[in-house]
């Protein structure tokens, strides 16, 4: 077991140093000696960001955070970017409708309250919901969807409205779920989302 | 204002249309670029100025610099970044002092003029007053990423101009309402300066997590440890007065104690006026413009959290 004596710093220097450890040495099983609360919060959440079990010990004054590698032997690649929490990847779904597709429009509204309740299929890798141009009328009061695109939000999925399409349908005030939000939000997220869905 | 009240500057009233708001602020460097860390320690100093309804008029450079080890132009870039944000804030440079020091630091002494009645302090929080948020958290949070080299350019970029932004648009917006009360979000985090102005308020505070901006990175880097030693300290010294529900996880709690360099003004405004200054705030271009949570009739001063 690889052993990094982390006592006497502070953060995120614990961190940094089972970083370099992991990125130098793929260790199996690693052990961090700190000496104070925030360092091993801080050691833990690495490891497990990093894929592995970990388990605290005591040791008089100071906390040993041991981690194992999920799969032994197998070599944990240094990440240049944050991982996602909980989910492989971060899928952003952008809607600019309130229907799917063109022709029969109740069938096409159908389809719509469908592809929003299915959506949760997905699980926690659906990341942002963006509602644009007519999908703000997906948010307001009337909204067959209401409840689903309340649900999402209560499990950590972010549902965004655009505000300019709100104050252009004049629907502003009967907004009953999401964040009001801005292109400069939308284009971000479409930077950091893995995969984008477009409707 | 005594210290037993201490607020964001000091204040001294000339005359009844007349009063100085006088501060300083300075401290090392948190960005590589010292052209922008200049700007940034200006923009940070300048703040408690518009957190206390005033305009700034004039700022002195405080300047400490390892003259022995440091190229002389990292200092003139640095104060060149100070001049161009006092400049933004229509204010003047009048002088300055530097020392020799080990450790670079560059910050402001700033004054400001306010009408006596106009005056902003942290502790007028009223029950029914929602309370907005002009930028959002995560710069304690990213700065540690940039420290273990985990944040790309295009964050470090976007950081840095966020932590250099003024707070004068969002000043100038609240001074057209009647604001009850108003600091700005530094090193205690968000919740560390909302503790501020509900002890001895009489009142309590809900905050909306979700409503909070927050950059988006800003979780991801939390949940995998990067979170500075400042969050942890400002979330032990406020926990008895903070309220989690149970949907509020670590990492979320981390974000709202996580220390803020430049951050943005936290306002205490009637709710019937919320949603107009909001809006006042966006039409601004303020980074974020959120109604975050809302101030209740309950004397026993805590922040509940959900």
């Amino acid at each position: 077991m690889k052993e990094i004596d982390a006592r006497g710093l502070s953060c995120p220097a614990p961190v940094l140093h089972t970083k370099a450890t992991l990125e130098q040495e793929h260790p199996d099983t690693i052990k961090v000696l700190v000496d104070n609360a925030a360092s091993q919060q801080n050691v833990e959440r690495f490891l497990r960001s990093q894929g592995f079990e970990v388990r605290l010990e005591k040791e008089g004054h100071d906390f040993a955070v041991i981690g194992k590698c999920g799969s032994p032997g197998a070599a944990v690649e240094p990440k240049a970017a944050p991982v996602a929490t909980g989910a492989n990847q971060k899928i952003m779904v952008m809607c600019a409708t309130d229907r799917i597709g063109f022709g029969d429009e109740t069938l096409g509204q159908k389809l719509m309250v469908n592809f929003i309740r299915t959506l949760k299929e997905m699980g926690p890798e659906l990341w942002r919901l963006v509602l644009v141009n007519n999908g703000v009328k997906l948010a307001v009061a009337g909204s067959p969807v209401l409840a689903e695109l309340k649900a999402y939000e209560a499990t950590g999925t972010s549902v965004l409205v655009c505000g300019t399409c709100l104050e252009h349908f004049n629907l502003l005030a009967q907004k009953q779920v999401g964040q009001t939000t801005n292109m400069l939000d939308i284009v971000t997220a479409m930077q950091l989302a893995d995969k984008v869905v477009n409707l | 204002m005594g210290l037993e009240r201490a607020d964001d500057a000091g204040v001294y009233r000339i005359s009844d249309e007349l009063a100085l708001i006088q501060t300083v602020d300075f401290f090392t460097p948190i960005v590589d670029d010292p052209y922008w860390f200049g700007q940034i320690a200006a923009a940070n100093a300048l703040s408690d100025v518009y957190a206390m309804g005033g305009v700034p008029k004039t700022a002195m450079n405080l300047v400490a610099f390892p003259i022995k080890q440091m190229d002389l132009d990292i200092l003139r870039q640095i104060i060149q970044g100070g001049i161009d944000k006092i400049r933004e804030a229509d204010a003047v440079l009048v002088g300055g002092h530097s020392i020799e020091d080990s450790e670079l630091k560059y910050g402001l002494s700033v004054t400001g003029f306010v009408h006596p009645a106009r005056v902003l302090v942290k502790k007028n929080l009223r029950a029914g007053d929602r309370l907005i948020l002009t930028k959002p958290l995560g710069t304690g949070i990213i700065n540690t990423a940039i420290k273990a080299a985990m944040a790309p350019p295009a964050l470090i970029d976007r950081v840095t101009r966020l932590m250099a932004n003024l707070n004068r648009g969002a000043a100038e917006a609240m001074a057209a309402f009647a604001v009850h009360a108003c600091t700005d979000v530094t090193g205690f985090g968000l919740l560390g300066h909302l503790a501020e102005m509900v002890t001895g308020s009489g009142c309590s505070v809900r905050i909306e997590s979700r409503q909070v901006p927050i950059l988006p990175e800003t979780v991801d880097f939390a949940s995998m440890g990067l979170v500075p030693g400042g969050a942890f300290k400002n979330k032990s010294f406020r926990q008895a007065m903070t309220i989690f529900a149970d949907g509020v996880d670590a990492v979320m709690q981390d974000m709202l104690f996580d220390p803020q360099t430049s951050g943005g003004l936290l306002i205490s405004i009637a709710s019937q006026h919320a949603e107009a200054l909001a809006e006042a705030l966006t039409r601004r271009g303020t980074p974020a413009a959120a109604v975050i949570g809302e101030v209740l009739d309950d004397p026993i001063e805590k922040i509940y959290v959900s």
